[in-house]
């Protein structure tokens, strides 16, 4: 199919005006979910107890917009019963909501334990923890801007680029387990930078579901076949 | 008479009619343009189009019903089966027998009820009496979800009936001689959900033995009921495919634009 938005807009230019409002909130929930990401990060990094509480407040919007999204897309199936590219696009519209909503739910997590974590001095691996962070927030962002963008070129790299999450998550397990082996007295915070890991490694799998979407969305079809995957199959699935 | 196999012809299934070039001129008027296609057996086949495209004049074909229309030419392959619909030596009538057609707008017979739907089976000899008839009469009224409305008064005029009646009226006689294939022309625009319900289930039945060709304009229509989909636009097929890929992600930018409300 062709790789954007069809050229002529609806007959029924209301059905344009509800289209449009769906894809606004879910813009608002990519942008939202990508800046509590980071913020997150920054707050673990700087041990900012507040930042954190404040990044942990903010997940209630993501929530409300998730829903709104749903109310919105089973409002648009229901009346305009959508066909072809438009159908596409209601659907991924609201499996992004739900996704965004994971990945707001992940950030929440990074920044509870950055609140837990604040008292207990700096983190070990903190630099592999940020990079990974990183990492995840710019496979997230690419994502987002594939979808709004309808690149499904880009869409194609951000997927296939997942693999780097998986190593990164991968060395950093591994050095968190040399860590705690060395000295058992650093467990507890060793298991912190797993969980931490974990989630910033989920983020990365959303992040490749978003690009899934976008793809789904100009071509047409799902983006199948092996995706090339790391090698965490050792690590912790919590 | 075998053709080569289209390319999007409706794969495994066995073919029922085959079109190869066909072009239908009213006059100078241009109506189908070049159409080739193939049309499964024991599956419905919708078409879709804007008004004017031409889907009524195609469907015509199949049973040369545009013989009837002054100036109409036809030019082409038809096939019903391998045979040329359009061999000098088949006998129309008898050939509207196979293929039976409801139209788009009702037209009952200014005869009793009964008689309508009796007529096909009479002049075709298919019943033995009267018992069978009625038989025959009844089946038929209660597939195309009339029954229960007439059945206290199959002597009154058909064209007495309110106008979703008279199409279901019209429906019954068309399925009461049992054709190979049913062609509709739009069977259900002036019919209520319940009673366009019934059809769209008549029509799931009527798939396992014959061939359905359904012209409609509600994309719904044809999502829900065929298989295969056609969309035609100006006088040309521009797009035939399995009616799931149509509907989630047709190849044509014409047919998308159409199907999702964009045309201009
Ligand atoms: N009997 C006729 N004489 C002359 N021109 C005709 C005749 N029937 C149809 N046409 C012309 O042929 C073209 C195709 O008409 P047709 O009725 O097949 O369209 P259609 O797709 O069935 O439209 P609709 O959805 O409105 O029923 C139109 O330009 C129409 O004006
Ligand atoms: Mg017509």
């Amino acid at each position: 199919m062709t790789g954007s938005d069809p050229k002529s807009a609806h007959i029924v230019s209301s059905y344009d005006e509800d289209l449009a409002a769906l894809q606004a909130r879910v813009a608002e929930m990519g942008g939202l979910a990508e800046a509590m990401l980071a913020d997150a990060i920054e707050a673990l990094r700087k041990r900012d107890v507040e930042r954190c509480r404040e990044v942990v407040a903010r997940d209630k919007r993501l929530d409300e917009l998730e829903a709104e999204i749903e109310a919105r897309a089973i409002r648009i199936i229901a009346l305009r019963a959508p066909v072809a590219f438009d159908l596409r696009l209601v659907v991924a519209c609201m499996r992004m909501s739900s996704t965004l909503e994971r990945v707001g739910d992940l950030a929440k997590n990074v920044a509870k334990r950055g609140i837990d974590l604040a008292a207990a001095g700096p983190l070990p691996m903190m630099g592999s923890i940020a990079r990974m962070g990183e990492a995840a927030r710019r496979q997230l962002s690419e994502a987002l801007d594939a979808f709004v963008s309808r690149d499904s070129e880009l869409a194609l790299s951000v997927w296939r680029r997942d693999v780097e999450i998986d190593e990164l998550y991968e060395s950093l397990f591994r050095e968190v387990v040399t860590y705690m082996m060395e000295d058992p007295r650093t467990i507890t915070l060793g298991s912190h930078c797993m969980f931490i890991a974990k989630n910033l490694e989920r983020v990365g799998d959303h992040a490749t579901h978003v690009a899934e979407l976008a793809y789904y969305v100009v071509e047409g079809e799902p983006l199948d076949g092996e995706r090339p995957r790391g090698t965490a199959s050792d690590a912790p699935t919590g | 008479m075998i053709l080569p196999r289209l390319q999007d012809a409706a794969d495994n299934a066995e073919v029922k009619v085959s079109a190869r070039n066909v072009n239908v001129f009213y006059g100078q008027t241009h109506a189908i343009k070049d159409v080739s296609l193939d049309i499964a057996d024991k599956s419905v086949t919708a078409f879709i189009g804007p008004s004017g495209c031409g889907k009524s004049t195609f469907l015509r074909c199949i049973n040369r019903m545009n013989d009837t229309i002054e100036g109409c030419r036809v030019t082409g392959t038809l096939l019903l089966d391998g045979e040329d619909i359009y061999a000098p030596a088949v006998d129309p009538v008898q050939l509207r027998a196979r293929v039976g057609m409801v139209f788009q707008k009702p037209n009952p017979f200014p005869k009793s009820i009964y008689d309508n739907v009796a007529y096909g089976p009479r002049i075709h000899g298919l019943a033995a009496g009267k018992a069978e008839l009625d038989a025959i009469v009844e089946e038929a009224l209660r597939k195309a979800a009339l029954w229960n409305e007439v059945k206290d008064r199959l002597d009154a005029p058909g064209t007495g009936l309110s106008g979703g009646q008279q199409q279901r009226l019209c429906i019954a006689r068309a399925i009461a001689t049992q054709p190979e294939v049913l062609l509709m022309d739009e069977p259900c625009s002036a019919l209520d959900p319940i009673a366009t319900a019934q059809i769209e289930e008549l029509i799931e039945e009527l798939r396992e033995g014959f061939s359905v060709v359904i012209v409609t304009h509600s994309m719904q229509q044809a999502a829900r009921v065929s298989q295969k989909t056609a969309f035609f636009h100006m006088g040309t097929m521009v797009e035939y495919d399995d009616t799931t890929r149509i509907f989630t992600n047709p190849s044509d930018q014409r047919t998308q634009d159409y199907i999702t409300g964009r045309f201009g």
